[in-house]
């Protein structure tokens, strides 16, 4: 049977519960990737239904359809050029004006559609009643009230979706403005209508009177009187309202979403401020907000750090135990040697991957999806202006803590490209799982806990320096925090599994390639007897600035796959047995210029990777350069101090 | 839509209000035309401060840091820096 394809795009502000929806729609049938050309996520599934195969596409969560973010951009390019068969709008029923105010955008671009009246259930907990047929009236599309979560209503919206096609997928009727503003509209759309444009008529004359640059510029090369006009008829608008015609436009739209929803919900008045209300206060206070971010982040840390190095060390020998097998069947030679190589390359890979970031990925998408994130970077914000962001930024650095790869993908939450930039820069600074490793196994162990401690302020003393001189030294404004704090709600489990499977399968496919490629690489440089020589070129480096053995200048290059490779490589190439003999070489200021070297002195090949991917190789090619020259700048000048310190005091 | 003649009345940055207390929001000053800040100010209309619309600051974050405000229903933080450029008349 040759079935018929269909395209569904998902549409709607963002917590809303979309990917809950996305994900009841196509399981695992998923494909996350980018969008062409951009760094922004694009999630596509499939699904079976009634004969058809429909394609579901899920858009980002956003407000608008304007030029503030690529987010916005990529959807309405999407919806005007790709035109899905149809859009499925999912509201917040708890929050319908601002949910409206995007529905009617949507509506503009003249695009079939039905609206997934969602989270019924938090809207009735809040007191608010909806009448959705009465929506469906004044909209003039096919209102479905669904709870997602527990899968309410989505049948009922994918039949009503199939309906809408079946018949010809009639576009959404027009909202009406304000006469003074109707009237100009038409009077736009008329001249717009004789020129070949990929978006409706309608939708450029409003979108040039809210001053909209993508789509001015694009008319400009058109046809530029069209734009004459616009600016005569915007400035009627503006002496009329006393405002910029964007502002009144806006304003405009706001008042019909104010309007119907005022007209079909109906708000009852609570008695006692419900627990979620509670415990918002609670974790935004500026004492017990602190205390509760402070005191979760450190369990998080504690739980995924003390999990992590058990079951990486359950893994880490459950595949070296395979490795005599390996060698009997392969051989020691240069073929068994290479191909045992690529072996501890994925070895490498799996054994971070799964014990640090599967958890890490699993506690943050929990702690998003439930609303603490938002909190955490509202209480941040302040801290975080200081290197140029805003509270957001945050997240990815947290999650630099754990592993910076994802920081790296992670910051793509922030709105800008330098914002991105800033950020990404930032996080490969801050020590991961691998760093403190070193960190805690060989400065903790044997020189001292507080120099430990004093090692990990050091570093965010640097990237805040580092932040604030990037800051500077980067083109552009500052930007500020701009961001809805949704209700705390429980998150949804599945969505939450499946938001960390696909991550997963998202780190494995940029870290694996490099790090299977880079293993077996040094492991050709050793077959050739080139690592000697190598340190011997950087000894007047590791030797005579750093005062480190010769040694070092091989472990830091194996370093590059895994940080926490520089120490565990140093016990066999000091002829050791075990870390507290390299500790005695070493000696204290030899143990704290090492690992101060370690934590600065290049992102992994990971990180790499995915620096590249998201900024590009130049931009990457350049944190990587500078990162390695200022880790042996900081190296040299801690070396000097201490040891004048350790003459000064003798 | 609001008059002219509000603009003459005690505006006030968002910034000036105590937590719990309300304001109509009277303009945006965020670049004049479409050059710098432009971006900054469409978002805060895209998020519903449009002129005419009430606005509650229920806490600002300590040290200076972000406010919380209550808007159409819905709660945003908003960083300090761009509530300073929100400005509002006090709602008694």
């Amino acid at each position: 049977m040759n079935e018929k394809k269909l395209t569904i795009a998902l549409a709607g502000n963002a917590n809303v519960g979309k990917s809950v929806v996305f994900n009841y729609l196509t399981g695992l049938h998923q494909h996350i990737g980018n969008w062409p050309g951009k760094t922004v996520e694009k999630a596509e599934g499939t699904l079976h239904f009634k004969g058809y195969t429909i394609d579901i596409i899920d858009l980002p969560g956003i407000y608008s359809l304007s030029t503030f973010s690529m987010e916005e951009l990529i959807s309405r390019e999407y919806i005007a050029a790709e035109r899905p068969d149809l859009v499925i709008n999912i509201v917040d029923a708890s929050v319908l004006e601002r949910n409206l105010f995007f529905t009617l955008q949507l509506m503009e671009l003249e695009t079939p559609m039905v609206m997934a009246l969602n989270q019924m259930d938090m809207a009735k907990k809040k007191g608010i009643k909806i009448v959705h047929k009465k929506l469906e009236k004044l909209l003039g599309m096919s209102v479905i009230p669904t709870v997602a979560i527990k899968g309410t209503g989505v049948y009922e919206l994918l039949e009503r979706s199939i309906e809408i096609i079946e018949k010809g997928g009639k576009n959404s009727p027009k909202i009406k403005y304000g006469k003074e503003i109707e009237g100009r509209i038409k009077k736009i759309a008329k001249l717009v209508e004789k020129i070949q444009f990929r978006y409706p008529a309608r939708w450029v004359a409003i979108k040039l009177l809210e001053g909209d640059e993508q789509v001015e510029e694009e008319i400009r090369k058109i046809n530029p009187e069209i734009l004459l006009t616009t600016e005569r008829l915007s400035k009627e608008i503006e002496e009329i309202h006393g405002h910029s015609c964007p502002t009144v436009i806006t304003s405009d739209r706001y008042e019909i979403a104010g309007k119907i929803a005022r007209e079909v919900q109906q708000i009852m008045p609570q008695i006692s401020p419900p627990m979620r209300e509670r415990l918002h206060t609670l974790t935004t206070h500026k004492i017990w907000g602190y205390s509760i971010m402070g005191i979760s982040i450190l369990a998080i840390f504690y739980s995924i750090f003390t999990f992590g190095s058990y079951a990486s060390g359950l893994l880490n020998n459950f595949f070296y135990g395979w490795q005599p097998i390996f060698k009997s069947v392969l051989g020691v030679k240069i073929v068994g040697n290479l191909v045992w190589g690529a072996m501890e390359g994925i070895i490498a890979g799996v054994t971070v991957a799964l014990p640090y970031i599967v958890p890490f990925y699993l506690i943050l998408y929990f702690l998003e999806d439930s609303g603490y994130l938002s909190r955490i970077a509202f209480l941040m914000d302040n801290l975080m202006h200081k290197i140029g962001l805003h509270g957001k930024a945050f997240i990815p650095l947290m999650l630099g803590y754990g592993c910076n790869v994802p920081a790296c993908l992670g910051c793509r939450i922030m709105e800008t490209k330098r914002e991105r930039l800033l950020a990404g820069f930032v996080v490969t600074l801050v020590p991961c799982a691998a760093r403190t490793v070193i960190i805690l196994g060989l400065v903790g162990a044997f020189v001292g806990v507080q120099w430990a401690l004093a090692l990990y302020a050091i570093n965010l003393l640097i990237i805040f320096v580092l932040g604030r001189l990037a800051f500077k030294a980067l083109p552009g404004e500052p930007t500020a925090l701009i961001m809805e704090m949704h209700d705390y709600r429980m998150p949804h489990l599945k969505t939450v599994l499946n938001q960390t499977w696909f991550r997963l399968k998202e780190f494995i496919k940029i870290a694996f390639p490099l790090i299977i490629v880079g293993s077996l690489v040094i492991k050709l440089m050793d077959l050739l007897e080139l690592l000697n020589p190598i340190a011997n070129i950087l000894s007047p480096i590791t030797v005579t600035w750093l005062g480190l053995p010769t040694v070092v200048g091989i472990t830091l290059i194996f370093g590059v796959l895994r940080k926490e490779l520089t120490l565990i490589m140093l016990v066999p190439l000091l002829n050791k047995t075990d870390l507290a003999e390299v500790a005695q070489v070493l000696g204290p200021i030899g143990i704290v210029v090492f690992t101060l070297v370690t934590m600065f002195y290049i992102p992994c090949i990971a990180t790499i990777a995915a620096l590249v991917r998201e900024f590009g190789w130049k931009k990457a090619l350049f944190i990587t350069v500078f990162e390695v020259f200022f880790a042996i700048l900081v190296g040299g000048i801690a070396f000097k101090l201490l040891m004048l310190a350790k003459i000064w005091s003798s | 839509m609001e008059d002219r003649s509000n603009a003459e009345k005690a505006e006030l940055p968002l910034t000036a209000l105590r937590d719990g207390e309300s304001g109509i929001v009277t303009s945006i000053k965020a670049g004049s035309g479409m050059g710098r800040g432009w971006g900054f100010k469409k978002r805060l209309l895209d998020m519903g401060l449009t002129p005419g619309t009430i606005v509650t600051v229920v806490k600002s974050a300590p040290f200076h840091g972000p406010l919380e405000v209550f808007v159409r229903g819905s709660r945003l933080a908003l960083g300090r820096g761009m509530a300073q450029r929100i400005f509002v008349e006090k709602k008694k």
